[in-house]
């Protein structure tokens, strides 16, 4: 086997010919977004033009600038370093020849390294700036697949320096950073080390939890795509700690490039005796596997996912025993997620002292987020913990098409939902979330604006929860099937005025359920009687969707003859005529409004109910059937 | 394909699973990658080399929504059903889908030719509302271009 010297000098050495490479080199970024927005055609197209034009290629990971996907860096020689966005495929000709040449100003982003006439420094842009990079170190910047670049910008000394102090100097390291697990659970990572250092049977284990399965996050989708090995080497600084002697990352299914790259990375590690009996000669024996899982939300829990690792469907059980003291195959476990162990690396490689200079008093450090919804910028950012979030929105350009911020769901469905009015000041952080009765989540921030309903995401996020509950606890299983059932006649203009009082006996019973996803179950529920309540009113008293977003609150009407509408005509067939008004529809569409889509001029989406309707009256049968 | 060849094949492909090391998801994976799905018959396979019951494995497979236990259809649409995709009408795009087919969530069409499968949100949310067409990313999309998109599949 190697030495790590050897290892270091060969890293070193392949990184300087990417960093002053001899001619042009592109540097094209492949994720799972850039290849949804076209990235892998755009390499194709790239590589048969290279040899003319005479430029490198590589690959990279994912920086974050999802909304300028395709994206293409090029460095050359002169070390000049300019990033280019939205070069897709039909494009590259054009692009490749003026890169190549000088710079091509269509698609320059920012400048990296050196200048260039007319683009500002992508660091000195209002997204860059707030921005600290030290977990996304790597990202979109070396070639995941290939472990030189990680070992020559610094890789796995991180490992040899821990192996090198004593156990309880490491742990006592971790806990002096105020590190807490990233996930959402915000619990102390060298308590937790120190667990699992304690626990008194052998084996001990590691688990990565990277079932990121809160929708509208990929914070680790983005650490595992672009910088595998910064998670295995703080699986590796995690196992001298605790002398755990096998890992397993529980990766879910929907990430087949994390895959891909994490097996790649870990087969690597094997090749170069960095996983094995003895860790680049230290004496750590550590190795680790991938297990894939297969679309189940509830897995994100800890002993759900143990559960799962262990031949078993994925559900939660009562702790205790927790997990380090009875985990996979009944040995003492320790579970992270992604983030929380590339988080170990970064602070061995940036020194306690640096880490604990950035972030707040209670939380040092920085935290990845991801941005969505109705924002101007959707991708990935790492900001120093106690962010504002009107700060991070500005930074991002606001909310797109000039509409207003109406509310925030951050931290996928369990976590809550805060109107703009009070999610605007809160400092992106876990303690004023928590004062407010909600959570941040893993890292997932969703942006709402004035078009859009909240009954209608209720009414999302109570299928999404009742679907995903393992259904062992009544009160998670059938206090979700009622909350689905609330929303959805709420959502349809049927909802009882005897309904806020079931909701409220719901949010008060289903706390009891065993794990965190049936108790934080109905927190976006709560959330909306709180803050949304008008709206909410509007849906339950006026049967009025005030963003007609609700289909079964508004109907789609006639009002103009241009030509489109013929065209909505042959989309919807069953309900639009292409010569004009229908006398005898009642305004809904089968399509979703798909013909609305076609034609909105001549087609007005407006309430079904005009005027008030008034509310059913409670038949003795009906308080009977839903008890 | 005959129980008894279907027996040996799916036992070659689990070969190297063994019991209590974490690996029934690997071999579920491993059967559903190559047949598509996750026929009855390796239920039992799958079973006698990791040393379950038959019913435990079947529990397992059951559990996740992942796992399918019938053939796929020749063109997969999974419907993205995550909130951004939601805010950004998502639900239109679902009801234009199901009308358009004539089948609901979970279901293939009689030919099987095209089928409805039920999506996580994967964070391609730059892309919402999105469909994935067997696997591939498509959108962002209205309600208008998803019913275009099913008439075309249709039509191929």
């Amino acid at each position: 086997m190697p030495t790590f010297e050897e290892l270091r000098q060969q890293g070193q050495a392949a990184w300087a010919a990417v960093e002053k490479p001899e001619r042009p080199r592109f540097v094209v970024s492949i994720n799972t977004s850039s290849i949804a927005a076209g990235a892998r055609e755009t390499y194709a197209a790239l590589e048969k033009l290279a040899p003319s034009l005479g430029f490198d290629l590589m690959q990279t990971g994912d920086d974050g600038i999802t909304w300028a996907e395709p994206i293409v860096q090029v460095r050359k020689p002169d070390g000049q370093h300019v990033l280019y966005g939205n070069v897709t495929a039909d494009r590259t000709e054009a692009f490749a020849a003026a890169a190549v040449k000088g710079v091509a100003q269509d698609h320059a982003v920012g400048v990296i390294h050196g200048s260039a006439e007319g683009v500002p420094m992508l660091w000195d842009l209002d997204w860059a700036k707030m921005q600290v990079r030290w977990l996304m170190y790597n990202c979109g910047v070396i070639d995941p697949e290939s472990i030189d670049h990680y070992i020559g910008r610094g890789g796995y000394q991180q490992f040899i320096d821990a192996a090198q102090m004593s156990r309880d100097d490491l742990i006592n390291i971790v806990k002096g950073s105020t590190l807490r697990g990233h996930s959402g659970s915000f619990f102390s990572t060298g308590t937790k080390w120190q667990f699992l250092k304690d626990a008194a049977t052998e084996p001990k284990y590691l688990v990565c939890n990277a079932d990121e399965g809160d929708p509208g996050g990929w914070v680790n989708r983005v650490v595992m795509e672009s910088d595998p090995h910064m998670l295995i080497e703080g699986l590796l600084i995690g196992a001298y700690a605790t002398g755990a002697t096998w890992g397993w990352i529980y990766l879910r299914e929907e990430y087949p490039l994390a895959y891909e790259r994490l097996n790649n990375a870990i087969a690597a590690c094997r090749e170069r005796g960095i996983l094995g009996e003895d860790a680049l000669g230290t004496g750590v024996k550590f190795d680790c596997e991938v297990v894939r899982g297969a679309g189940a939300y509830v897995c994100g829990d800890e002993t759900g996912l143990i559960s799962s690792i262990n031949d078993e469907r994925g559900m939660p059980r009562i702790k205790p025993p927790f997990p380090a003291q009875s985990g996979v195959l009944g040995k003492p476990t320790n579970v992270n997620n992604v983030e929380t162990y590339a988080c170990v690396t970064t602070l061995l490689r940036v020194g306690a002292e640096t880490f604990s200079s950035v972030g707040t008093e209670a939380n040092r450090g920085t935290k990845m987020f991801t941005l969505s919804g109705a924002c101007e910028k959707t991708g990935c950012i790492e900001v120093p913990f106690g962010i504002k979030v009107n700060e991070l929105l500005a930074g991002i350009g606001g909310i797109a098409n000039g509409r207003q911020f109406k509310a925030l769901q951050q931290g996928g469905p369990l976590s809550g939902l805060l109107p703009a009015s009070i999610a605007g000041d809160l400092a992106l952080e876990p303690e004023p979330f928590r004062a407010l009765g909600v959570g941040m989540g893993g890292g997932g921030l969703i942006f709402l604006d004035d078009t859009h309903c909240v009954v209608d995401l209720n009414v999302m996020v109570a299928h999404f929860v009742e679907d995903e509950s393992c259904a062992r606890c009544t009160t998670c299983r059938i206090g979700n099937q009622r909350m689905v059932e609330i929303f959805e006649r709420t959502a349809r203009g049927e909802g009882r005025e005897e309904d806020e009082g079931r909701l409220t006996q719901l949010f008060a019973s289903m706390v009891f359920s065993n794990c965190l996803h049936g108790a934080l179950s109905p927190t976006i529920a709560r959330n909306t009687l709180q803050y949304f309540r008008e709206e909410y009113d509007a849906h339950l008293h006026e049967h009025r969707c005030p963003a007609k977003v609700c289909q079964g609150l508004i109907k789609y009407v006639v009002v103009g003859n241009s030509p489109a509408l013929a065209e909505a005509a042959k989309i919807c067939p069953d309900h639009i005529a292409a010569s004009g008004p229908q006398p005898d529809t009642d305004g809904r569409c089968s399509r979703g409004g798909a013909c609305c889509d076609v034609a909105p001029g001549d087609i007005a989406v407006e309430d079904r109910y005009t005027d008030i309707v008034p509310l059913r009256v409670i038949a003795p049968a009906d308080v009977a059937r839903s008890g | 394909m005959p129980d008894n060849e279907a027996t040996l094949e799916i036992a070659h492909l689990v070969r190297d699973f063994k019991p209590a090391d974490g690996d029934l998801m690997g071999a579920l994976h491993a059967v559903q990658h190559h047949y598509g799905y996750v026929p009855k018959i390796a239920m039992k396979v799958v079973a006698r080399q990791l040393r379950l019951s038959e019913a435990k494995v079947y529990g397992a497979a059951t559990f996740y929504s992942e796992f399918r236990l019938t053939p796929p259809p020749e063109t997969l649409i999974s419907w993205c059903s995550g909130p951004t995709c939601r805010l950004k009408g998502g639900d239109r795009i679902r009801q234009a889908l199901e009308t358009e087919l004539g089948i609901g969530m979970g279901q293939n069409t009689p030919d099987n030719k095209l089928g409805l499968h039920f999506g996580q949100c994967n964070g391609t949310c730059e892309h919402a509302a999105q469909l994935w067409v067997d696997g591939k990313v498509t959108g962002p999309l209205t309600a208008a271009d998803a019913v275009r998109l099913v008439r075309n599949l249709k039509d191929s």
